[in-house]
C-alpha cells in the first residue's frame, strides 16, 4: 500500500526526467545543454527524485517479507509491531527528502548537504528498529530451522552490512572519498540483493507450496542458501577494499599491477557460486513441481489468513468472506469461516465485500473487472504513441492515440455482463 | 475479541449492502495525484533551472492578453461544469448533458486561444532557442495534452446512454470526469500564475 503510495509521486519525476531527454535528443531542445542555457543537474536531480523513493518501493516490502516469515517460523508474533509498521511508513516518507545524498560531489550549499545528511541518517534508525525487532522475536520465539527461515535471518545479516555501508556513504566527508568507487557497488549489492533478494527466496520457499499446492525440498533450499549466501559474500564483500583501494565503478577494465587482480578474481569465484545457489532453487523449484509433497492447507503451521484456503487457493478465496479478529487469524480461537445462515456468501458474480477504513465494518459490495485484453492493447497503442514521438512518426503517433481512447471508450463502456449484481 | 463477529452476525446477508460507486472517483483522485507530482516536477525545473540562470524570466516575459482570456474561459467552463454536475445529482439530467456540452465547447475555445497565444509567442520564443523556450512550451505543452484528453473524456461522458443509479460501471461517469477537469483548471491557474504573471509583475510591477 505505502509503495504504491510512494510510486504514484516519485515516478512522474522520471517522466518528466525521461521527456526532456528525449526531447533534447531528438528534438533539439535545451533542457540539459549548458550550450542552450540548460543545466544536465537538473537531469540528476529528477532521477534521482524519483531513483531514491525506488529503492524504498523495491526494499519495504522485501522488510514485509521478513515480518511477516521471521514470526512464523519463531513461532510467536513480531515484537514491537505498532514500531515496525510505523517505522516502516516514515521510511516511505522520509525517503522522498534524501535525493540530493546520492548528489553530494556536485556541488551544492552546505545547508543543503547537511539537511540531506542527516535525512539518510534518519533512515538507518527507521530500519534498525525493524532489525531488532527481527532479532528480538526469534531471541523471543522459538525458532524452526527451514529455508524460508535461513532466507531470513541471512538477509537479515546483509541488510545490517549493506546498511551500515549506507551510513558511511551518508557521511559527507567519507561520501567524497568512495563516491564512484566499488565501495558503493558492494553497498547496493548488499542491499539489492542480500536485503531484497534474500527476502524474496525466503518467500518463495515459504508461499510456493501455496501457490503450487507442492512443497519444495528442504534439504536442497538449505544447500542452495548457504551456497548463495558465501558465493554473495565472497563476490560482493571485497568491493569494499576495492572501493577504499580507488577502483572506479563503471569501468569495466582497470590497468595492470594496482593490485586489484587477485580481489577481483575472488569477486569473479563468488559471483558465479552466488549463480549455482540460484541454480539449486530453480533445480528445486522444477523437482518440486514434478514431483514435490503434497502441501496441504497449512504446512508451516503460520497464522496468515492466505493459510486457511486450499493449496493452491481458488480463484474466488474463500466461499464465506472471513471475518479477522486478531493479527493472527488462524493461531486465535476464532473460526474465521464460521457464518452458519449464508450471510456472507456473494456468489451472484464477480463481487467483493468493501469495509469501512477504522473498523472494518461491512460497508458495501464492489464488483471486480470482468476478464478483458482492452487494457493490454490499451498499453500497446499507448507504447506505440510514444514510440511514434521517438522516431518522428507524427501521424502514426495521432493513429496510436486515437486507438488508446477508442479502446478505453470501449473498455469502459456500460455493457450488460459487466460484473451486474 | 468478538466485537467484530457479532456486528456480522446480528446485520443482514451482506448481499442487501449499497453497490460500491466511489471507486471511480478514488482512482480519479490517484491520476490527479500523480499527474499533479509531474507538473510539480516540471515547475521545479523551471525553478532550478531560473535560478541557476536568472536572465531569462525577467528579460522576456511572456504577453499576457491571451493567457487572461484563457483563464476565464477555463474558470467559466468549471463552474458550469459544477453546476451540471449538481443537476446530475438531482436527477435533471438534460441540464446536465447541456452544461457538459457547453464545457466542450469552452475547452475547445481554450485551444484555439492557446493556438494565438502559440503562434504570437512563436515569434520571438521557439522551444529551440533556450533552455526557457524548451520548458515554456514543455509545460503549457503538457497542459494542452491535458486539456485534450479532458475535452475526450467530456465527450465520452456527453455520449453515455445514462448518468442516474445504475448497476453497471461506470458508476459515477459525470462526477469523475468533472474531477479531472477541475483539476485540469487548477493546473492552468498554476500556469498562469508561474509562467506569465509573475514574470510580468517582476519587470512591470
Amino acid at each position: 500500500m505505502l509503495r504504491r503510495v510512494v510510486i504514484l509521486f516519485a515516478l512522474p519525476s522520471l517522466t518528466a526526467a525521461c521527456v526532456f531527454l528525449e526531447l533534447d535528443r531528438r528534438w533539439g531542445t535545451h533542457f540539459f545543454s549548458v550550450i542552450g542555457g540548460g543545466d544536465p543537474v537538473l537531469w540528476q536531480q529528477l532521477f534521482w527524485f524519483f531513483g531514491h523513493p525506488w529503492v524504498y518501493v523495491i526494499f519495504l516490502p522485501a522488510t514485509g517479507m521478513i515480518s511477516l516469515i521471521v514470526p512464523v517460523f519463531s513461532r510467536r508474533p513480531i515484537v514491537g509491531y505498532p514500531y515496525v509498521a510505523i517505522s516502516t511508513i516514515l521510511t516511505g516518507l522520509v525517503g522522498f527528502s534524501v535525493w540530493l545524498h546520492h548528489m553530494f560531489t556536485v556541488g551544492m550549499s552546505d545547508m543543503a548537504m547537511s539537511f540531506f545528511s542527516a535525512g539518510s541518517m534518519m533512515i538507518s534508525i527507521f530500519t534498525i528498529v525493524q532489525v531488532f525487532a527481527w532479532v528480538a522475536t526469534v531471541w523471543k520465539g522459538r525458532p524452526v530451522p527451514t529455508a524460508a527461515m535461513y532466507y531470513a535471518l541471512g538477509s537479515i545479516a546483509l541488510l545490517v552490512i549493506g546498511g551500515l555501508s549506507g551510513v558511511f556513504t551518508g557521511v559527507i566527508p567519507v561520501d567524497w572519498q568512495v563516491h564512484n568507487t566499488y565501495y558503493v557497488v558492494a553497498h547496493i549489492h548488499y542491499v539489492l540483493i542480500g536485503a531484497n533478494l534474500f527476502p524474496v527466496f525466503a518467500g518463495f520457499y515459504y508461499w510456493l507450496p501455496k501457490m503450487t499446492g507442492r512443497m519444495l525440498n528442504e534439504t536442497l533450499g538449505k544447500w542452495s542458501f548457504w551456497v548463495m549466501f558465501i558465493g554473495f559474500n565472497a563476490g560482493f564483500f571485497p568491493m569494499h577494499i576495492l572501493g577504499l583501494e580507488g577502483m572506479p565503478r563503471r569501468i569495466y577494465t582497470y590497468e595492470a599491477g594496482l593490485g586489484f587482480q587477485s580481489t577481483n578474481m575472488l569477486v569473479t569465484v563468488g559471483a558465479f557460486t552466488l549463480g549455482v545457489g540460484i541454480l539449486l532453487s530453480i533445480i528445486n523449484l522444477l523437482i518440486s513441481l514434478k514431483s514435490g509433497k503434497l502441501a496441504g492447507k497449512n504446512p508451516w503451521n503460520s497464522d496468515g489468513l492466505e493459510w486457511g484456503t486450499d493449496s493452491p487457493p481458488e480463484p474466488y478465496g474463500t466461499v464465506h468472506i472471513p471475518t479477522v479478529v486478531t493479527r493472527h487469524p488462524l493461531w486465535d480461537e476464532h473460526d474465521e469461516e464460521a457464518d452458519p445462515d449464508n450471510d456472507r456468501v456473494l456468489d451472484q458474480a464477480r463481487l467483493t465485500l468493501t469495509t469501512t477504513w477504522l473498523d472494518a465494518e461491512p460497508a458495501s459490495i464492489a464488483t471486480m473487472p470482468e476478464e478483458t485484453l482492452a487494457p493490454l492493447l490499451m498499453s500497446v497503442t499507448m507504447f506505440a504513441f510514444f514510440a511514434a514521438f521517438v522516431f518522428h512518426l507524427l501521424w502514426l503517433g495521432l493513429a496510436a492515440f486515437v486507438a488508446t481512447f477508442a479502446l478505453g471508450c470501449y473498455w469502459m463502456w456500460p455493457r450488460p455482463g459487466k460484473g451486474t449484481l | 475479541m468478538s466485537s467484530f463477529a457479532n456486528t456480522v452476525a446480528d446485520s443482514t446477508a451482506v448481499q442487501t449492502l449499497p453497490v460500491e460507486d466511489r471507486r471511480g472517483i478514488y482512482a480519479m483522485w490517484c491520476v490527479i495525484a500523480t499527474e499533479a507530482s509531474l507538473f510539480l516536477c516540471l515547475f521545479g525545473a523551471y525553478f532550478y533551472l531560473g535560478n541557476t540562470k536568472e536572465r531569462w524570466t525577467i528579460d522576456r516575459p511572456p504577453e499576457l492578453h491571451y493567457a487572461w482570456m484563457m483563464l476565464v474561459v477555463l474558470l467559466v467552463s468549471a463552474f458550469l461544469l459544477r453546476w451540471g454536475e449538481k443537476q446530475v445529482n438531482q436527477a435533471r439530467f438534460s441540464a446536465g448533458r447541456l452544461a457538459l456540452l457547453l464545457t466542450i465547447l469552452l475547452g475547445l475555445g481554450f485551444l484555439a486561444l492557446q493556438y494565438f497565444d502559440y503562434a504570437s509567442h512563436l515569434k520571438t520564443l521557439t522551444p529551440y532557442s533556450d533552455s526557457y523556450g524548451s520548458l515554456f512550451y514543455a509545460i503549457s505543452g503538457f497542459h494542452v495534452a491535458h486539456i485534450v484528453v479532458g475535452i475526450l473524456l467530456l465527450a465520452y461522458t456527453w455520449f453515455l446512454p445514462q448518468y442516474g443509479p445504475t448497476t453497471l460501471s461506470p458508476y459515477r461517469p459525470y462526477q469523475t470526469v468533472a474531477l479531472y477537469w477541475y483539476f485540469v483548471n487548477a493546473l492552468w491557474i498554476c500556469i498562469f500564475l508561474i509562467l506569465y504573471l509573475i514574470p510580468n509583475l517582476l519587470v512591470y510591477g
